[in-house]
């Protein structure tokens, strides 16, 4: 429990205080902090899933003073995954109350889920910033960037995790 | 009830999430200037919208309504008008006693059934002997004449239509008075015939036939139908005319019923009315 807890933390300051100062561009700011909705406990209720993504959220928006948006976003990507693992053969993994990661579902079925719901992350959350005013050109590289740092940086913390479990 | 129940109780994850959506949305439209301006503008833009669609769709509605109410003005006008100033019925108020009262009053009509396919065509109009109307009035639509009143009931009256085998007219023609009588003989709807003018008189296709002179139940001048087809057989000294009613009568909705208000002493000075 406290090492989750920590680990959440750790995600959190990380992306609050390195991933949301990179100096790339003033748009892309790739958000990995969304793999701990991602990875949640199989276990958990869809009640629980939601409320986490929901608070989740508004922590994220807190530290971006971007009231509701990353909220909204999170609970979009929260009910996105249900969807998504219901398609997936993880009854096992479900009774066995496990973390949705590479070493409990597999690497293919990791990879795919969690590149759908990055880019939807992505996409939604750039489409709320500059809604009303959206250059789509613009709209569509950032959030294609974003995703594939996201996507980049979500990988090699798997990978870091699963070495570590190893 | 218990379906009911079951059905929350199993989706009850969606309920909180649509709540907490609208929390989120609270926030961000609320919090947030950038979306708020958005969101403003947005709603405006889908307010101003919404409106115009009710706008439309009331005026819609209402076009009936409009539509009596602009007979109604067209008769005032009628009634009221000097020569020059009525176009919509061109030459309709130059019959007017030596006092410069009009001669002629209208009553704005429904109609309420229209046959063009039969030998003897009629149409009904939703006035009748308790708004006025009388046998042998004459009655014109917007565009021209329309036919004769052939019966009324108190609410009711019947109208011979000028597509009607037993009706003609006598007409005027660039100012002439013709005494031939226009008829419709069942060639087609809309087609009036007329035989017999001299291949000496001056008249060409596209000239306008109007009412004349030699009939009281119309003012002189109404619009009868436009010169289509002229024809003449070589040995022939004289034309057959085909005109084109001014009175579209598959669309006949709205017609005006004539009334000439001095009808009883010209009458008895003329001894019948054609």
């Amino acid at each position: 429990m406290w090492i989750r807890i920590v680990y959440w933390l750790l995600i959190v300051t990380f992306q609050v205080l390195v991933l949301n100062h990179l100096d790339f561009s003033a748009f892309v700011i790739p958000q990995i902090f969304i793999i701990l909705l991602i990875s949640m406990p199989l276990g958990w209720s869809k009640m629980t899933q939601v409320s986490a993504g929901f608070g989740l959220g508004i922590l994220a928006d807190l530290f971006v003073s971007t009231p509701g948006i990353h909220a909204s976003a999170c609970l979009w990507l929260v009910l996105l995954r249900i969807g998504i693992l219901n398609t997936q053969d993880i009854k096992q993994q479900i009774a066995s109350k496990m973390d949705y990661d590479v070493k409990s579902v597999g690497l293919n079925s990791f990879l795919y889920s969690s590149t759908i719901l990055v880019f939807f992350y992505h996409f939604y959350i750039f489409w709320i910033q500059n809604i009303g005013s959206l250059q789509w050109s613009n709209y569509v590289l950032t959030s294609m960037i974003s995703s594939v740092l996201a996507i980049t940086l979500i990988w090699i913390l798997q990978y870091l995790t699963f070495q570590h479990k190893s | 009830m218990q379906r009911l129940l079951a059905f929350i109780e199993q989706n009850v994850h969606l309920i909180l999430f649509v709540v907490l959506q609208a929390v989120c949305g609270f926030l961000m439209f609320y919090l947030n200037p950038y979306q708020q301006a958005t969101f403003t503008h947005g709603a405006a833009g889908l307010t101003a919208s919404t409106n115009q669609l009710t706008t439309n769709v009331t005026q819609y509605l209402d076009l009936k309504n409009q539509n009596i109410k602009l007979q109604d003005q067209v008769a005032d006008q009628f009634r009221s008008s000097s020569l020059a100033a009525f176009h919509f019925l061109e030459d309709t108020l130059t019959i007017r006693d030596s006092n410069r009262v009009a001669l002629f009053d209208i009553v704005p009509v429904q109609v309420v059934y229209n046959t063009a396919n039969k030998g003897e065509n009629i149409f009904v109009i939703n006035k009748g002997s308790n708004h006025g109307i009388k046998r042998n009035m004459g009655v014109i639509s917007p565009e021209g004449v329309a036919g004769i009143v052939l019966t009324t009931s108190a609410r009711y009256s019947s109208v011979m239509s000028l597509l009607n085998l037993n009706l003609s007219l006598t007409p005027n023609i660039n100012g002439t008075e013709y005494y031939m009588p226009i008829k419709w003989e069942n060639k087609g709807v809309n087609i009036l015939r007329l035989k017999g003018i001299n291949k000496l008189e001056e008249i060409a296709i596209g000239d306008r036939v109007k009412t004349g002179s030699s009939t009281v139940l119309f003012p002189k001048g109404i619009h009868i139908g436009t010169i289509t087809k002229l024809t003449t057989k070589p040995s022939s000294q004289y034309f057959d005319l085909e005109i084109n009613t001014a009175t579209d009568f598959r669309k006949l909705n709205y017609a005006y019923v004539v009334i000439n208000k001095d009808i009883n002493p010209i009458e008895s000075l003329i001894g019948n009315v054609d």
